[in-house]
């Protein structure tokens, strides 16, 4: 049985929303990336901290009861909005405010930005 | 006379999210290639790439299918998501400053709703060279 850690996530320079207290679960131990290039740094470091399973959205699919945590590397519109309506903390490693179609959905208990890896914290 | 133009991404829809017509209503198209994960769909145009150069610019021209789009703006991540994941942000908004550092904003037109097979190619001009 894993043991999971607690990480703190707070909004980097010019970011917004969090901070954000991330603990993977058995039930929900996914560090979920959805971001170009594969796991991005930041995911890499909160599942590095956590003990939770580092996983990138674009390779497979995850089931969304699955994720402790989405990690996007949004402009601003779609990504931003989708994993906060789904109840998912969401990271973005960019410095986005609350927009796009979904903007409602983005609030500052589930949603932070301009995440870098200095801005993940141990617990 | 002027450089013939250069293509800086070119694909092919393939699929058409269920919400994509309402983001069309209001001056936006969300774009990504296949194999993003299946959350994004509703609302994404899913398409096949053939050319990902990237390096769009304010002036280029948007085409989708025989209507044209002269891009206004580019945010700060807009070429780096269009590489890397097939990601657009299209919004037809004017906008000379893009809001968002996702955003490729075209002039003020009424977008067209993509259907599968619709093309969407993106030109400029070559760049020159860069000191």
């Amino acid at each position: 049985m894993a043991e999971y850690k607690a990480v703190r996530v707070e909004a980097g320079r010019g970011g917004w929303g969090g901070p954000l207290t991330i603990k993977p679960t058995a039930e929900r131990p996914l560090v979920y990336s959805v971001t170009g290039g594969g796991i991005h740094p930041v995911a890499q470091r909160i599942a590095d901290l956590t003990g939770g399973e580092a996983f990138d959205g674009f390779k497979s699919s995850a089931p969304f009861d699955k994720i402790a945590v989405a990690v996007i590397d949004c402009g601003g519109t779609a990504r931003v909005g989708v994993y906060p309506m789904k109840k998912v903390p969401t990271v973005d490693v960019h410095a986005t405010s609350p927009a796009g179609p979904l903007a409602m959905f983005i609030q500052e208990d589930i949603f932070v930005s301009g995440v870098g890896p200095d801005n993940v914290k141990e617990v | 006379m002027s450089p013939p133009p250069w293509t800086r991404y070119a694909t092919t829809v393939t699929v058409v999210g269920e919400q994509v017509a309402e983001l069309v209503d209001q001056g936006i198209l969300i774009w990504f290639a296949e194999g993003a994960p299946e959350e994004l769909h509703f609302f994404t145009v899913l398409h096949r790439p053939t050319v990902t150069t990237g390096g769009v610019r304010p002036g280029d021209l948007v085409r989708i299918d025989d209507r044209a789009f002269r891009v206004t703006a580019v945010g700060d991540v807009a070429n780096d998501n269009m590489v890397n994941l097939g990601h657009m942000d299209l919004k037809a908004n004017g906008d000379t400053e893009p809001p968002l550092p996702g955003d490729i904003c075209l002039e003020k037109l009424p977008l067209p709703e993509p259907r599968p097979g619709t093309t969407l190619v993106i030109e400029g001009e070559a760049y020159e060279a860069v000191s």
